[in-house]
């Protein structure tokens, strides 16, 4: 992706700083809503902060409350999580080029999200070398703060924000899909990728709109993959032999 | 809450940050064992793409409004343009997802009005 060459001149951490705002859109009210929702399953808004401090991985975290709240086994309970957050193991291994030599990394691993997957996936690529710790550090902090001050803020005062701000909760997370295109708008001038990311884009939403939205992110993927190893496949058909 | 909960909890936050840490470890020692070597390490094939794929994957699945209804639709169409739009003008990050968000606002804001 290309940046902005005003954006070029500051330190890592600053770029990585403006870089997370976007996500605070969609984090924010995410946030709110798993804090309300801890609330009224019955945790604290202590206990809902310290769950998002902790395991910080949305999806899995309205599952997990869900799942305590309504008395499922414990063990299930934690075994769903992992599961809905099994996708994370693909992600690390695609920053590894691009990383620096640093002790700091594995710790840092805590702020992989999908989102901070996303940008670092694109920029860390494109910063200078000591650039790229700040800049992932002060990215994941954004975000991780964000996400845990937005599940206080939901369990404190969630049923005030969201009666009085209803539209807010409805606009604010298409910040999400928009910075996704961003990030893959590039790729779309490649026509093998154009095809495949079409493919994969279109699967997860005809997917998440039939199925569990967790199972469409690694099933679409998977057709998006299958489709990229069609298209690749060089075409060298066996020539025709004619034996008479 | 009760002890049994928070043992829970924790054992889902030390699981995820596994999943997330551990995959960079076994990575890094490849990469420098083949940097010991002196010959270049690659990720498999299959890893490099699909990072794209799980980010398209990603934008799929966000890209279905939160009200699912024809407002919801349009300002999704309204914003993902708009977004679109913006990035071939500027080729920044921030701008084109401010523009998209108000976008779709202004959209679904409307729509709501009149339906």
């Amino acid at each position: 992706m290309t940046t902005s060459s005003n954006t070029a001149s500051r330190p890592g951490w600053q770029r990585g700083v403006l870089d997370a705002l976007p996500l605070l859109g969609g984090y924010i009210p995410v946030a709110i809503s798993f804090g309300l929702i801890a609330s009224q399953a019955g945790f604290t808004a202590l206990e809902a902060t310290l769950i998002s401090l902790l395991i910080y991985a949305g999806a899995s975290q309205f599952l997990l409350v869900a799942m305590v709240a309504s008395g499922a086994p414990l063990w299930l309970a934690v075994s769903m999580t992992l599961l809905v957050n099994v996708r994370h193991v693909v992600y690390a291994p695609n920053l590894v080029p691009d990383l620096t030599q640093s002790r700091a990394w594995p710790w840092l691993m805590h702020g992989l999200t999908d989102q901070i997957f996303a940008l670092a996936h694109t920029r860390l690529a494109q910063l200078n070398h000591h650039d790229k710790l700040g800049w992932y550090t002060a990215a994941s902090l954004v975000a991780w703060a964000s996400w845990v001050l937005g599940t206080t803020l939901g369990a404190i005062a969630g049923d005030t924000l969201t009666q009085h701000w209803p539209l807010l909760d409805a606009v604010m997370p298409f910040a999400l899909p928009a910075l996704f295109l961003v990030l893959l708008a590039p790729r779309f001038s490649n026509r093998l990728w154009f095809y495949t990311l079409s493919v994969t884009i279109i699967s997860a939403m005809v997917l998440a709109l039939t199925l569990l939205k967790n199972a469409a992110i690694p099933l679409a993927a998977m057709a998006g993959g299958f489709t990229f190893y069609l298209l690749s496949r060089p075409h060298n058909k066996p020539e025709q032999t004619h034996a008479n | 809450m009760q002890t049994d909960i928070w043992i829970a909890i924790v054992v889902a936050a030390l699981g995820t940050f596994a999943m997330r840490a551990v995959p960079l470890l076994w990575t890094q020692r490849h990469f420098n064992k083949h940097k010991a070597n002196n010959t270049q390490a690659q990720l498999p094939n299959w890893i490099g793409v699909l990072g794209p794929l799980m980010i398209a994957a990603m934008l799929g699945v966000s890209l279905i409004p939160k009200v699912n209804s024809m407002a919801g639709w349009s300002a999704t169409l309204a914003g993902s343009l708009v977004t679109v739009l913006v990035w071939r003008k500027t080729k920044t990050l921030g701008l084109p997802v401010l523009a998209g968000v108000l976008a779709f606002g202004l959209v679904f804001g409307v729509s709501t009005i009149l339906t």
